[in-house]
């Protein structure tokens, strides 16, 4: 199989993580999306990796996964709190920083 | 014109700037001594001064300008700055008259200021102006004058503002800033084009960069428009006057030293040191002249009508400026008779700011010349000093601003055409109406009958405030002598403003005949003044039965109307391009240049709503818009 | 097979620092309350200068460490040390307790009775200071890293400890928390572009490492279609780090919100990071791609410029005003990347270096002007400050004209620098947008001292607090660095001069 057909798949899914942090409005789906991008952009390494013929892909993508385990425990943290203090994870409801 | 280096230079500023941080890091400490440290800071610089006026006077006429290079700014690789001082013929002249003036100024200050508790500070804020403005006329390049052009503009808001515990003070203080920060505008315009234009920002590398004709007529005639802009908000010329009458409201000495001798005329000195842009820029140099012949006018119709003794000398400044601009604008012939003007100016003016300082001293700060009247036989020493500078003022020969006035009357009659027929009469005009409003000011303050109420008990001032005074008459008696004697300053300055030594031109009238008719709207002016003041008495309040011109003359000319109608009213078109006088700029309610930006900068803001996903959006748009930009620009 | 070797010494200031950042959490884990706050300051402080020591002992060093994955050379020696210096500054205004600026303890509910408890009996809690460390630590690796992957781990080390400190202020718990839930929003939606675009960079060049790029570029003369896609993105993720229009939006909401002593170090550290980063892909990395990259920068630069300036004018909010200014230095900053010249390069660092004493003196005198609910960050409630302490006053005044590029100020020589840099590599148009928006600039940095000195006091409660000796240090050394390095800069440009250059 081609394995261009899996840098269109990882386009795909880039995409699709991108509009979901533009349209969804709770702060963990939200946040569940940009996973889903950083995803997307390991299987592009994975598959470059493999295009390529070296291993520096692979091995981007365990540190990406590293990574993205930190970003989930700051992240958390962060939307957990502001849940706490306002009963509610929709990113629309904190906009008392404008203009 | 070879230039030779020198070490001393520094002194003449490093002396008052080391004083002044010294008086103001020495707190409560130095009060018993400061006001003698800061009046020795100014006498030394005064000395050093005369020590290199006699060194240059013994080098010959076309290598006796001076550098002194202290350190280098900014090097970046490519392109270098150095902190250098230049001293030639023309900055001598101004170095002599702020140091020495300065020091006589100090000296002044000490028996006037000996009442305030803040009399340390207010001696170092005097020795850091006297710096600044050193640095400002040494600079060797726009960059290092554009220094000294903000640190006198720091010093005179101190000085303004030093009483600012009263409101008015602190408004007026206000409007100067603002006044200034429009003609800096101007001067940093001004420097830019020329690092544009020429790659250099020295005073010699633009002239070098202008008679290599690397710049087009358009730039040049462009940096010229943006040097006056400077000179005008520095030296309080229309359109920008209006704060100079506010500024009176600082202690009388900082009017005579800011407001009368030294940094007013600072709009002056950029445009004679910028000979050589206004020389091959015609259109900004036609400009020079129609600013000057109008704050000319403007200036001395507004001192018909002030009856506030400081103010009325204000007025006069801003119109005596307007001659000396008027001069700088007619090319290599005007620029030493506006030098000539300047000096003299200097003197007479300080010594009657001294002497108005002197009046209000003894009537308890009084400032209504209505309240006046009759103080001849109290003050004597002070009606003898000011009643020369009134001769000075007016140009009655021989003392000193016959020769200066009548000198550019005469150039401005040789303008050539119209222009110069047009010139000449405004000039004349001018002189016979500062005869007309000096002489009421003489005959309301020292004639007539005394107008004082009891509480009042007038008395001649202390030594330490007469002897300046005095000092500053005899100035005002022999310069204008000395100096044009056998074109004595003109021949000294011609080296750096008349390079090509132009030919004279043909005279339009004889000098003779511009004397004569000088003297003739002279004699105008005082007799007017004469039959309407000295046969009745003055009443104590101003009449209210008045034309609806002398009401707006009172009103100065309508300039704060004028402002306010122009430049407030948001609708108006002018207020976008103006909107720099807006007073709303001032009172921060809104700021910018103006309601465009404004509402712009309103609309631009609704971009920021708030919302992540929104600011997501942004970035994803941003993200697509660079994608398809970087193949277009590629592929 | 032998293992890799590492270069301890040279890569000694990120080690000690992070180490530090260790034992920090080792001391909030297992020492008792009462003498946390003296250990952590203290193993901070020791450790920023240790760190400091270090890199002044290494500073001849270039060359690539940790199997080439990073380059320690004079460019990163240059921007760690300024890394340090402001890491250090930053920390003296964390670690101020004259006055409360952060939270007693981040996971309480605002308003809670457990939060109240915690301000009552004056506990406060100190994982501020290895957040702050950490965030030092990614913010030395982030210029110096050499590699893609390197590069991005250290974006995250740098960001996710100030994601979680822009969360921690006292006051306005709501507001706080939000800066940080935007923050940590954009920053990941941001690193996701970042990491996407990493992976087509690796797609074309086949190795991560910047030297592998640069080669590629030149074997494959750089019109290759995914390098561009990477490019793009890439540049994205470091755009949003820099805070260019238009991925700008969350800087004036996190500087709002965001305790203002993690502001000022927040302010000056990133950029200095970040721009670090940004000079070491664009002239290293991709310098070969510059006729794909240059028009994209310039037209960034020149909307950046624009928006900083123009809507500052509209702000009523200090630390809104600020933020937009720096958007505004920002784009100042990107016509150095855009000159593409040893003169570029070294512009970019010395504005930097001049850059950050300014912006942090200017926070740390934010923190001073409180009321009794805390800071007074309201414009309006300014007025008057020049005559209520004039001394305050007029040191926020220096760092305003330093802002704002007024010879005898620091900022006037970056700015000339800068300009002069990118007019001699022919970009003429970024340098009249530059003098233009500086001039329009001027103007809401003028118009806050005639606030400050010609508008009468309000009566409100506002007053400007007297603090303790560190701020007061804080403030006196930018100071005099902002008056210093306007009067005298040469030495400081002659040294970055002599140290700016890669790594071959």
């Amino acid at each position: 199989m081609n394995p261009m057909n899996y840098i269109y798949l990882s386009c795909i899914l880039f995409s699709l993580g991108a509009a979901g942090v533009l349209l969804r409005r709770n702060a963990i789906v939200v946040f569940m999306c940009i996973e889903l991008m950083l995803n997307a952009a390991n299987l592009a390494f994975v598959t470059f990796s493999r295009m390529n013929g070296t291993l520096d892909g692979q091995i981007v993508a365990f540190f990406t996964m590293v990574v993205a385990a930190c970003e989930v425990v700051v992240g958390l943290a962060i939307i957990v709190t502001i849940y706490r203090s306002r009963r509610s994870a929709s990113v629309d409801d904190a906009r008392l920083l404008r203009l | 014109m070879s230039l030779g280096t020198s070490d001393t230079l520094v002194y003449l500023i490093a002396i008052p700037l080391f004083s002044s941080a010294f008086l103001l890091l020495g707190g409560r400490a130095l009060d018993r001594v400061g006001h003698l440290i800061g009046t020795a800071a100014s006498a030394s610089s005064f000395v050093v001064a005369l020590i290199e006026l006699n060194k240059m006077l013994g080098r010959d006429a076309e290598s006796r300008g001076v550098t002194q290079h202290l350190f280098t700014w900014i090097n970046v690789g490519s392109f270098q700055i150095d902190a250098t001082l230049l001293l030639d013929q023309l900055s001598i002249c101004f170095v002599l008259l702020i140091t020495g003036v300065g020091t006589l100024i100090h000296i002044y200050s000490i028996s006037y200021m000996a009442h305030d508790i803040d009399r340390r500070r207010f001696f170092a804020f005097l020795n850091l102006f006297i710096a600044a403005m050193l640095l400002l006329v040494l600079g060797n390049s726009y960059l290092n004058l554009y220094v000294g052009w903000e640190g006198v503009g720091l010093a005179s808001y101190l000085l303004i503002g030093f009483w600012n515990q009263k409101p008015t003070y602190a408004t007026a203080a206000k409007k100067a800033f603002v006044a200034n920060r429009v003609g800096d505008v101007g001067l940093s315009l001004a420097v830019m084009i020329a690092f544009v234009q020429f790659g250099a920002v020295t005073f010699d590398g633009v002239a070098k960069g202008i008679e290599a004709g690397s710049a087009s007529s358009t730039a040049l005639n462009a940096m010229g428009a943006a040097i006056l802009l400077a000179a005008v908000g520095k030296s309080a010329q229309f359109p920008l006057q209006a704060w100079l009458g506010d500024a009176m409201a600082g202690p009388t000495p900082v009017s005579a030293l800011i407001h009368a001798a030294t940094m007013v005329t600072a709009g002056v000195y950029l445009i004679s040191r910028s000979n050589f842009v206004f020389d091959n820029a015609p259109t900004a140099q036609l400009l020079v002249v129609i600013v000057g012949a109008v704050t000319l006018l403007f200036g001395a119709v507004i001192g018909m009508a002030k009856d506030d003794i400081k103010k009325a000398l204000a007025a006069s400044t801003m119109s005596q400026i307007g001659y000396m601009i008027l001069a700088t604008g007619l090319g290599p012939a005007g620029y030493a008779f506006a030098m000539m003007h300047l000096l003299t100016h200097g003197f007479f003016k300080a010594g009657m700011f001294l002497g108005a300082g002197s009046v209000m001293h003894g009537m308890n700060d009084e400032v209504d010349m209505r309240k006046y009247g009759a103080l001849r036989k109290v003050m004597p020493i002070t009606f003898a000093t000011f009643g020369l500078g009134y001769l000075a003022i007016i140009g009655i020969p021989p003392f000193a601003g016959f020769y200066s006035k009548d000198k550019i009357i005469e150039t401005a009659f040789n303008a050539g055409g119209s222009k110069g027929i047009i010139l000449g009469c405004v000039t004349l005009l001018g002189a016979a109406i500062t005869a007309f409003y000096m002489t009421r000011v003489m005959l309301m303050t020292f004639f007539g009958t005394k107008r004082w109420d009891s509480a009042a008990h007038p008395h001649e001032s202390p030594w330490l405030m007469t002897v300046p005074m005095i000092l500053l008459s005899i100035g005002s008696i022999t310069t204008g002598f000395i100096f044009s004697n056998g074109d004595r300053l003109k021949n000294f300055l011609a080296p750096v403003v008349d390079k090509h030594h132009h030919e004279h031109e043909t005279e339009l009238l004889a000098p003779i005949v511009v004397t004569g008719l000088a003297m003739f709207a002279v004699a105008i002016g005082i007799s007017i003044a004469l039959a309407k003041y000295s046969r009745k008495t003055i009443p104590a309040s101003a009449p209210t039965d008045v034309t609806v011109w002398t009401k707006i003359a009172r009103r100065d000319l309508l300039q704060d109307d004028f402002n306010e109608t122009v430049f407030m009213r948001p609708g108006q078109s002018l207020t976008r391009v103006l909107a720099f006088l807006d007073k709303r700029v001032v009172d921060g309610a809104v700021s910018g240049v103006g309601a465009m930006t404004l509402r712009l900068a309103g609309d631009l803001r609704k971009t920021q709503t708030g919302y992540v996903r929104s600011y997501a959006l942004l970035i994803l748009l941003g993200t697509v818009a660079i994608l398809a930009a970087i193949l277009v620009v590629t592929v | 097979m032998n293992a890799p070797n590492i270069e301890y010494g040279i890569l000694g200031p990120i080690l000690i620092v992070l180490a530090a950042a260790l034992i920090g959490v080792l001391i909030e884990a297992f020492v008792s309350r009462r003498y946390r706050y003296i250990l952590q300051t203290g193993t901070a402080f020791a450790a920023v200068a240790l760190a400091f020591l270090q890199l002044v002992l290494i500073r001849q060093t270039s060359s690539k460490a940790a199997v080439s994955s990073m380059s320690i050379d004079g460019v990163t020696i240059v921007l760690q040390g300024s890394v340090l210096i402001f890491g250090f500054l930053g920390l003296l205004l964390i670690a101020e307790r004259g006055f409360q600026s952060f939270t007693a303890q981040a996971a309480a509910i605002p308003g809670s009775n457990e939060e109240q408890k915690a301000l009552v009996s004056g506990l406060q809690q100190t994982e501020v200071f290895p957040l702050t460390l950490f965030a030092i630590s990614g913010a030395m690796l982030f210029p110096a890293a050499n590699d893609l992957l390197t590069l991005f781990v250290s974006l995250e080390v740098l960001s996710l400890p100030l994601y979680l400190m822009a969360g921690l202020s006292q006051r306005r718990r709501l507001l706080s928390q939000e800066a940080a839930l935007k923050y940590f929003l954009l920053g990941a939606f941001s690193s996701a572009f970042f990491l996407f675009g990493s992976a087509f960079i690796y797609g074309q060049a086949g190795s991560t490492t910047f030297d592998g790029i640069r080669k590629s570029i030149v074997e494959s003369g750089g019109s290759d279609q995914f390098l561009l896609v990477g490019l793009a993105l890439l540049t994205v993720g470091l755009l949003f780090k820099v805070s260019a229009a238009p991925f700008h939006a969350w800087t004036p909401d996190v500087y709002q919100g965001s305790p203002t002593p993690v502001t000022a170090f927040m302010a000056a550290v990133t950029k200095v990071a970040a721009f670090g980063a940004a000079i070491r892909i664009y002239y290293f990395a991709v310098g070969g791609l510059v006729w794909s990259w240059r028009p994209i920068l310039i037209a960034i630069s020149i909307v950046t410029m624009a928006i900083g300036t123009v809507i500052a004018i509209a702000q009523k909010d200090i630390k809104r005003v600020l933020a937009y200014s720096a958007i505004a230095h920002s784009g100042f900053l990107l016509t150095g990347i855009i000159a593409l010249s040893k003169d570029g390069l070294n512009a970019t660092l010395i504005y930097l270096f001049t850059y950050g004493f300014t912006t942090i003196g200017t926070f740390a005198i934010v923190t001073l002007v409180r009321d009794s609910g805390g800071e007074v960050s309201d414009l309006n409630r300014w007025a008057g400050l020049g005559k209520r302490s004039p001394l305050v006053a007029g040191t926020f005044t220096l760092f305003l004209l330093g802002l704002a590029g007024i010879p005898l100020t620091s900022g006037f020589v970056g700015k000339f620098a800068i300009f002069t840099a990118a007019y001699k590599s022919g970009n003429i148009s970024v340098v009249v947008a530059g003098v233009l928006a500086s001039a329009i600039a001027a103007f809401f940095y003028i118009r806050i001292i005639v606030m400050m000195y010609f508008s009468d006091p309000v009566e409100d409660g506002t007053s400007v607090v007297i603090p303790s000796a560190m701020t007061v240090a804080t403030i006196a050394i930018c100071a005099v660095a902002t008056l210093v390095m306007g009067i005298y800069p040469q030495p400081v440009i002659s040294a970055i001069n002599s140290l700016a250059f890669f790594a071959g």
